[in-house]
């Protein structure tokens, strides 16, 4: 258990390209993190150099009060989940895990009754004797999990755990690992391109986007209050819709000719971002926006409507309750809720507020 | 995809089985050859059935001095088995060592040094054997076991094929091998060599038959009986100026020449199926 310390943490390759541009971050003792970015972002560069994998360019990188930039990865005490669980394949599954207890000189007793133990946890107890080859994807992962903790890391380091399973797989053991890291309590960071997984498994939470962090909080602070239109895009499935749209005062015009009005008082183009599940249907009214469906996706409990806005390129996505039927070609009317909207700069993409654009107006 | 085709079976069967008869003849008449005695190999007709020796000119080759060798075949096979097993393992430990540095350290001149070993495949032993055999002498080592082996010991086909499957060994295994804490050497020991069995497997049979085989460097720089192979010993029974070539002899100790390839590959076989429904990539 350790609090992980990152002070101007960069990472620049010998070819010159910046893969982080100095981290500055601190992750609480016992607390999951979850990084999330498209791929290229440098996540799972973060968690390499964290892992002791990768060189460290510049800055420092604390476990507990200790600074381990130029340690080897045993010798940080820290245990990885890779993305394709990288299990010895000529091992038992018992071998596996007590691989690293066997190199740390522990006696075969403890060490077999510690991978016991741990394989009780997570319900390997049977398949102790199979072979990698032998298990199915998600004892593997399992394997691979409890490889990582049958070793009472300080870290737990998780690099796309669960890309490689089913779905039906991947929520069961997003279930699973958020469960046991509470349960361990060891401070963990996981790494994810699956913004469905970084919200349901973080503590706290931060979007990468080229190398920098582009906002750090909460999943319901990144879903109510994103920084900027890249998280706003990245967290909330389906993705946010924005709309261009002219800003006077608290009043905002649409290119469609709808009138909005704006939670922050600001003047001059924007970007207005209206998550899909923001949309209410209204009655025919001058206020509301005007829709036609173009396609439907019924999902049972959800209903997805792709319409058209006029004066917008992208069609607006919209998600209603799965008991309301509609029809390709329908027209709509719908009132977007007030305080869920929310306006960026159309330039930089960072959110605009009240106090901010006050100053500037 | 199987084709069923009774003619084909038929024409495929008689040519396999000729193909077998013509092979396997030569053999079989080295085996009844080498139950007769010398006098009846001399009657005009090469004999199809056994003779009158039995296993006798097998024992006596193998106990008793062979004429004009001056040693028994016992020695000779010993001889040629710690040539051969001392190339194979001598091969495979250093393929191994060599494609081992190549595929996971990065060292100054890397790709210069894998491009030097593989340019030796160029260099048979054939082609550099006047200035190895002036090394060898001058270091003392003819007529000794290292002078046989040593020149015979690296090999670029062999870390070519090793540095070709580490390549494909991912590199995450490697990587979960450090988080756990194993070193290089762990590594190489708990992790590598376990998953290269099969082609430790494969390649010792290869190199043990291709050092078994060997002709032209044991010829060169044997010249006591104490150390001479069993492939010369062959060639210097049959060079006889003066007497009759002793077949019975001769065939006895071919055959005998034959069986430890014969038994390295059965037993190696099993090990090959073994690798091969054990290890997965």
């Amino acid at each position: 258990m350790a609090t992980l310390r990152l002070d101007g943490l960069k990472k620049t390759y010998p070819n010159g390209f910046v893969a982080l541009h100095g981290l500055d971050l601190t992750i609480d003792d016992g607390e999951l993190l979850v990084v999330v970015g498209p791929s290229g972002c440098g996540k799972s560069t973060l968690l390499r150099m964290l892992a002791g994998l990768e060189d460290i360019t510049e800055g420092s990188l604390y476990i507990g009060e200790k600074r381990v930039n130029e340690l080897e990865p045993v010798e940080r005490d820290i245990a990885m989940v890779f993305q394709n669980y990288a299990l010895y394949p000529h091992m038992s599954v018992a071998g596996n895990m007590e691989y690293a207890l066997k190199n740390r000189g522990i006696p075969k007793e403890e060490r077999r009754r510690k991978v016991e133990e741990t394989a009780r946890l997570i319900g390997l107890q049977d398949l102790l004797d199979r072979r990698p080859r032998q298990l199915s994807g998600g004892q593997r992962q399992r394997v691979a999990m409890g490889r990582a903790i049958v070793r009472e890391p300080q870290v737990f380091l998780f690099d796309e755990p669960l890309s490689n399973l089913d779905a039906k797989l991947r929520v069961q053991m997003r279930l699973e690992i958020r469960r046991l890291q509470k349960r361990l309590g060891v401070t963990a960071v996981y790494v994810t391109h699956d913004q469905v997984e970084a919200m349901t498994l973080a503590d706290r939470l931060i979007v990468m986007n080229e190398g920098r962090i582009e906002q750090l909080g909460t999943p319901m602070t990144l879903y109510e209050q994103p920084a900027s239109t890249f998280v706003a895009g990245f967290i909330g499935s389906p993705a946010m819709n924005f709309l261009n749209a002219n800003a006077d005062g608290d009043t905002l015009t649409l290119p469609c000719g709808s009138q909005l009005t704006s939670p922050v008082d600001v003047h001059g183009d924007i970007t207005l971002g209206i998550r899909p599940e923001h949309l209410v249907p209204v009655e025919e009214s001058p206020q509301a926006l005007t829709v036609q469906v173009e396609l439907v996706e019924p999902l049972g409990a959800d209903t997805l409507a792709y319409a058209t806005l006029a004066g917008q390129t992208e069609p607006l996505v919209v998600r209603f309750d799965g008991v309301r039927r509609l029809n390709e070609g329908d027209r709509l009317w719908l009132a977007p809720d007030r305080e869920r909207l929310h306006v960026f700069d159309p330039d930089h993409g960072h959110r605009l507020t009240t106090t901010e654009t006050s100053t500037t107006s | 995809m199987r084709y069923r085709r009774p003619g084909l079976d038929i024409t495929s069967h008689t040519l396999l089985i000729l193909c077998v008869i013509v092979f396997f003849l030569p053999v079989w008449m080295a085996i009844v050859a080498a139950t007769h005695t010398q006098s009846s190999l001399y009657t005009g007709t090469a004999p199809l059935w056994f003779g009158s020796e039995g296993l006798g000119n097998f024992l006596a080759v193998l106990s008793d001095p062979v004429s004009r060798l001056g040693t028994d075949a016992t020695r000779l096979l010993l001889n040629s088995t710690i040539m051969a097993l001392g190339i194979a393992v001598g091969k495979i430990t250093i393929a191994i060592l060599a494609a081992y540095a190549i595929v996971f350290f990065r060292f100054p001149m890397r790709m210069l040094c894998f491009w030097a070993i593989f340019i030796t495949l160029m260099l048979p032993v054939e082609v550099r054997i006047m200035p190895t055999y002036k090394v060898v002498a001058d270091l003392g080592m003819l007529n000794s076991y290292s002078g046989l082996i040593l020149p015979l010991i690296a090999s670029a086909t062999a870390t070519f094929l090793f540095r070709q499957f580490y390549l494909t060994v991912p590199p995450e295994l490697l990587e979960a091998a450090r988080v756990d804490g194993a070193g290089p050497w762990r590594f190489l020991r708990d992790i590598l060599l376990p998953l290269s069995k099969t082609n430790i497997a494969a390649l010792f049979v290869i190199m043990f038959l291709y050092g078994w085989n060997q002709y032209l460097w044991p010829l060169l720089i044997t010249t006591e009986s104490d150390y001479m192979t069993v492939v010369i010993s062959l060639k210097r029974m049959l060079t006889s100026a003066d007497n009759l070539v002793p077949w019975h002899t001769v065939t006895a100790t071919t055959l005998l020449a034959m069986l430890p390839p014969i038994i390295v590959i059965v037993l190696m076989q099993r090990y090959f199926v073994k690798g091969l429904v054990d290890t997965e990539k």
